[in-house]
């Protein structure tokens, strides 16, 4: 793409603007913000992945992937406001969850093991994971809220709080997971993959595109079960107080 | 621990914390004990802490001060599972668990690993008047009288040493409340169960009751003897609470 090209892409930020003062919706400050934002953070990104994808250290690599661990965690966390111990309980499901994936695809040779292919492919399951991790936390604070009374139930009955939660935590993995199982049955007919439409328009064949973007839907749903599996198994006890009663979290 | 009260509580406090941070004393300074397994019925205006102090001693609620014991083990020094497998608590509303009416009956036999006493569960069912329900049948689709009743055999079933009963008549008919009063004076019989029951219904608690605690003024005031309690209360606040004269001594 010409410069000539990228900087006509902004007549798309001039007509949200326009329509943004046309309707007084209040609009324009954030878009321009945003703009800006995307713009330096792409570019940003762009020359840092440039830089890593022709050095021969493999540290850049790992600390590229530790940061995008980082602000996944921080991020989904955000969700778990109240719940002490969330942040760290999301950053171990999101690294359990990359390291798995990425050993899978790197021990099946399934990928090269370049940083051209472990940094996109990471990006895109941590990513994911983070999305997964927080809705999984958001479903928990509701099904806490509407099944207090069955918790507490189970509590007077003399069950354990894993058996107490049990019901909650598998309803809320469940739910986590609808998205990321929703696309899978739906991609390519609704929508197309950002991935692959842009391996498309940079010349890829489109079978060799569809090739990669059926590996990318493959490996998301199993990082999703598991973020959302090893986040239900290592947050149980965040629900409760330490003398085992079911703890209100607003 | 040998000669120890059944039950001994001791200066029992509990403050509430309002929803802009304000401080309300519910009770304080509640202090008794039960040597045999009696039926204790629980009475007092509403807003004095009944249901709190049945929610505390069942360690779904925490006092502020004060400590609880059963057979002279303080509550701090028991798992609260194990003490709520003793002590069951069953609430003036009854939540089903998910699925059927048998699963419901089932669950503490589920949940502890134990045999499911059928024929036990059928001869409660019966006795509390609900010998023609289907198991089958959806538990959330019951009528609250029925859940009610479902809930309290579900709780029977755990055999408790300690059944606490937090109004749980109030919103059966006339026929369902005798069976139930009759179900529980029987089990109490037969097993010897102590009973801590809340109850607004005079009648009913001169009818199942050996003794009787009244709670006024934010505090225990009477812990005595039903007959006594109905005929000759101690306080003032209980003579009021009875419609009972000050002159009068029936």
């Amino acid at each position: 793409m010409s410069n000539l090209a990228l900087g006509c892409t902004l007549i798309f930020v001039a007509v949200t603007i326009v329509a943004s003062m046309w309707q007084k919706l209040g609009l324009e400050k954030e878009v321009i913000i945003g703009t800006i934002r995307s713009a330096v953070q792409l570019l940003l990104v762009g020359y840092v992945l440039q830089f890593v994808f022709n050095t021969e250290n493999k540290a850049w690599l790992v600390l590229i992937i530790c940061l995008m661990l980082t602000v996944a965690s921080w991020n989904a966390g955000q969700r778990g406001r109240g719940l002490r111990g969330i942040r760290w309980r999301i950053a171990a499901a999101l690294t359990v969850t990359e390291v798995l994936t990425m050993g899978l695809l790197l021990g099946l040779s399934i990928i090269e093991p370049t940083p051209q292919y472990i940094i996109p492919m990471s990006g895109i399951t941590i990513g994911s994971a983070m999305v997964v991790a927080g809705l999984f936390v958001n479903n928990m604070k509701r099904e806490v809220q509407a099944s207090g009374g069955e918790i507490e139930a189970l509590l007077a009955l003399g069950a354990s709080t894993r058996q107490a939660i049990h019901t909650s935590l598998k309803r809320s993995v469940r739910s986590s997971m609808i998205p990321t199982i929703d696309g899978m049955k739906t991609v390519g007919l609704v929508q197309l993959p950002g991935m692959m439409t842009g391996m498309i328009v940079a010349g890829a064949n489109p079978v060799e595109a569809v090739r990669y973007q059926v590996l990318i839907m493959f490996a998301l749903v199993s990082s999703a079960a598991l973020t959302s599996i090893l986040l239900s198994l290592l947050s149980h006890r965040l629900w409760f107080t330490e003398d085992d009663r079911l703890r209100s979290i607003s | 621990m040998a000669g120890a009260p059944i039950l001994e509580i001791a200066a029992l406090g509990k403050i509430l914390t309002g929803p802009q941070g304000e401080k309300r004393e519910l009770f304080r300074n509640v202090s008794v004990q039960i040597n045999t397994t009696a039926v204790v019925v629980l009475l007092g205006a509403s807003g004095q802490g009944k249901s709190t102090l049945l929610r505390i001693l069942g360690r779904l609620d925490r006092a502020d001060e004060g400590t609880v014991r059963f057979y002279g083990r303080a509550a701090e020094e028991t798992l609260p599972q194990e003490w709520r497998k003793k002590i069951a608590y069953v609430a003036q509303f009854a939540v089903m668990l998910d699925g059927t009416v048998e699963d419901n009956l089932r669950a503490v036999s589920v949940l502890h690993r134990k045999p499911f006493d059928s024929a036990l569960a059928r001869e409660l069912m019966m006795k509390a008047g609900l010998g023609a329900m289907e198991w089958s049948k959806r538990a959330a689709e019951l009528s609250g009288g029925e859940k009610q009743r479902v809930a309290l055999i579900r709780s029977l079933l755990l055999e408790p040493e300690l059944l606490l009963l937090d109004e749980i008549t109030a919103s059966l008919d006339t026929h369902s409340k005798q069976a139930v009063e009759q179900l529980l004076l029987d089990w109490h019989k037969t097993h010897g169960t102590l009973m801590l029951w809340v109850t607004h219904d005079l009648e009913q608690a001169k009818l199942i009751s050996d003794d009787v605690w009244y709670m006024d003024e934010h505090t225990l005031l009477e812990a005595s003897p039903s007959s006594r309690f109905f005929t000759r209360p101690d306080t003032r606040q209980a003579r009021r609470f009875l419609q009972i004269s000050d002159e009068t001594e029936v």
